[in-house]
């Protein structure tokens, strides 16, 4: 891929690695929180930083066509699938609070941890004669990525377990843009059409989980019932 | 000589003068926020002056314990505060010790404010005492964690330096380790100086109140001095987070205009801090005593986060 030095990529990426800690911090925000709600406007948040690290990354790197995945990250991940899960909640008359398995303080210290994995590994993709923005993003990315994972096996209901899902694709744009500045527009394109239609099938597979076994909780699917 | 003497009697003078202050403001501003009136700016010190006028009412079950508290409350806050930079990078106790001292010395207080409430045996001392207990132990590694950060990047634990080495890089603030201190401390903060999320500093008449509960026996002069030494501890931790995190106007020496200056940005930048943690108090509720556990994890995960990020980035 063509790359032109830009004057002030030492600009750029100080920009990026502050946005990226601050999807961190927002990340191990989400573990500590009991409230689906706000848990569901921590995701728009982190999304909007994440569109916003893409577009800072285009500019510096003039590459356009990331603007487009910035754009519509902002659109799918900021307005729509928030919305939607936001309706989801209120059709569903959650009112009740996250309960994890593992206890909130563990929990995040177990995702101090997974952070720490996360810088451990992207240490081995660094290569400091090669200029470019991101190489702190990629640390974070992993680190989402492992945070995801674990919120996903710690949670018990399922719209949670979904939002979990989607931080951890987070996680999986933050290392795709950080390290190939942006995947050919179609496969993100893809990505993201995948992503609306997921949270939208989720949505609509929960609400029949609830309707069916009068729970979110996944533990009692193992009762089959028609 | 003459100069460090002056410096001293300026600390000095702007921590036994500005803390009450401080506590005034955030109480007014909340007041404003909640679409009340408030008690205005300066009831602190009226209500000081009325507490330093009255009797005094000593428990008969209490020891010596009791009427030592006050004092050593009072002048470990107050030499802490000495040992911290307010106006310039240099703080005028700078040589007796650095970050880990001004811990300790806090540290010391509340310990004693632990024992009187014991002392005194009545079982809402002894709830304070417990509660107040559990919290520090959970919020003093976090601190510990976010002011290990700033030294490192100083190279030294003591404050002058750390608040030298600030001094120039502005935007310094904006680097993820010191973001991630930043955010640690500012947590502690909260604990420590025993605000809403943590704990509610407008009652006395509450079964989950921690700080309150402590000192629910004093009355008279002996409530005034720990009143007096709670303001003054909230203004040194939130000026310890300002000059460590936001060392915009801070001057290198005491010297001459500078030292204005440095005061208008001291000043300015409380009363920042100031609007941030009435915009915290009123926006969250209080939580769950069982709760505060977690958000003090957050808090030293973030330290550990920060710590560790120095070495990385």
């Amino acid at each position: 891929m063509l790359m032109r030095p830009f004057l002030d990529i030492q600009l750029g990426e100080r920009i990026v690695t502050l946005m990226a800690a601050l999807v961190l911090v927002l990340q191990i925000a989400v573990v500590a929180q009991r409230w689906i709600v706000t848990h569901i406007r921590i995701f728009a948040i982190q999304s909007f930083l994440l569109a916003m690290i893409a577009a800072t990354i285009a500019w510096f790197n003039h590459a356009p066509h990331i603007y487009v995945a910035a754009g519509l990250t902002l659109v799918v991940k900021v307005i729509l699938v928030p919305i939607l899960f936001e309706r989801l909640v209120v059709r569903m008359e959650i009112h009740e609070e996250i309960e994890p398995i593992i206890n909130v303080p563990l929990s995040v210290v177990i995702s101090g941890g997974l952070t720490l994995v996360g810088y451990v590994v992207a240490e081995s993709f660094y290569k400091p004669d090669e200029p470019g923005l991101g190489h702190n993003a990629l640390a974070v990315a992993i680190s989402l990525f492992l945070i995801g994972f674990f919120t996903m096996i710690n949670r018990r209901k399922a719209l949670t377990q979904v939002l979990a899902l989607l931080s951890l694709e987070n996680g999986l744009f933050l290392a795709a843009i950080s390290l190939t500045y942006g995947m050919p527009l179609i496969v993100e394109l893809g990505v993201l059409f995948d992503v609306l239609v997921a949270a939208m099938v989720l949505g609509i597979l929960i609400y029949r989980i609830r309707e069916t076994f009068e729970s979110m909780d996944v533990s009692r699917l193992r009762r089959l019932r028609g | 000589m003459i100069e460090r003497l002056m410096e001293n009697a300026v600390q000095l003078f702007l921590l036994l003068a500005l803390s009450p202050l401080v506590t005034g403001v955030i109480r007014t501003l909340k007041a404003r926020l909640q679409t009340r009136r408030g008690p205005g700016i300066f009831q602190p010190y009226r209500d000081l002056l009325k507490l330093f006028r009255k009797g005094m009412v000593i428990p008969e079950t209490s020891s010596w314990i009791f009427a030592a508290t006050p004092w050593v409350v009072f002048f470990s806050t107050i030499l802490a505060g000495l040992m911290i930079p307010m106006v310039a990078a240099v703080a005028p106790f700078g040589l007796l010790g650095g970050a880990l001292a001004v811990i300790y010395l806090l540290g010391l207080g509340r310990f004693f404010l632990a024992l009187s409430g014991l002392d005194t045996g009545s079982s809402f001392g002894g709830l304070g005492s417990s509660r107040e207990m559990t919290i520090s132990a959970l919020a003093e590694p976090a601190m510990m964690m976010a002011i290990f950060t700033v030294a490192i990047g100083a190279g030294s634990t003591g404050l002058t330096e750390i608040s030298g080495a600030a001094i120039g890089q502005t935007w310094r603030f904006l680097a993820p380790a010191q973001m991630f201190a930043f955010a640690a401390l500012a947590v502690v903060l909260i604990a420590e100086t025993g605000r809403i999320p943590v704990d509610n500093p407008a009652t006395h008449l509450e079964l989950t109140m921690i700080h309150e509960a402590m000192i629910l026996e004093y009355s008279g002069p002996y409530l005034a001095l720990v009143e007096w030494a709670a303001s003054i501890k909230q203004l040194v931790l939130m000026t310890l987070l300002i000059n460590c995190f936001w060392p915009f106007g801070l001057q290198a020496s005491w010297f001459g205009f500078g030292a204005l200056i440095g005061i208008g940005w001291l000043f300015a930048k409380l009363l920042l801090l100031c609007c941030a943690i009435v915009l915290l108090e009123t926006v969250n509720a209080k939580m769950r005593l069982f709760r505060v556990p977690e958000l003090l994890a957050v808090a030293f995960i973030l330290g550990s986060l920060a710590l560790v990020s120095t070495f990385l980035f």
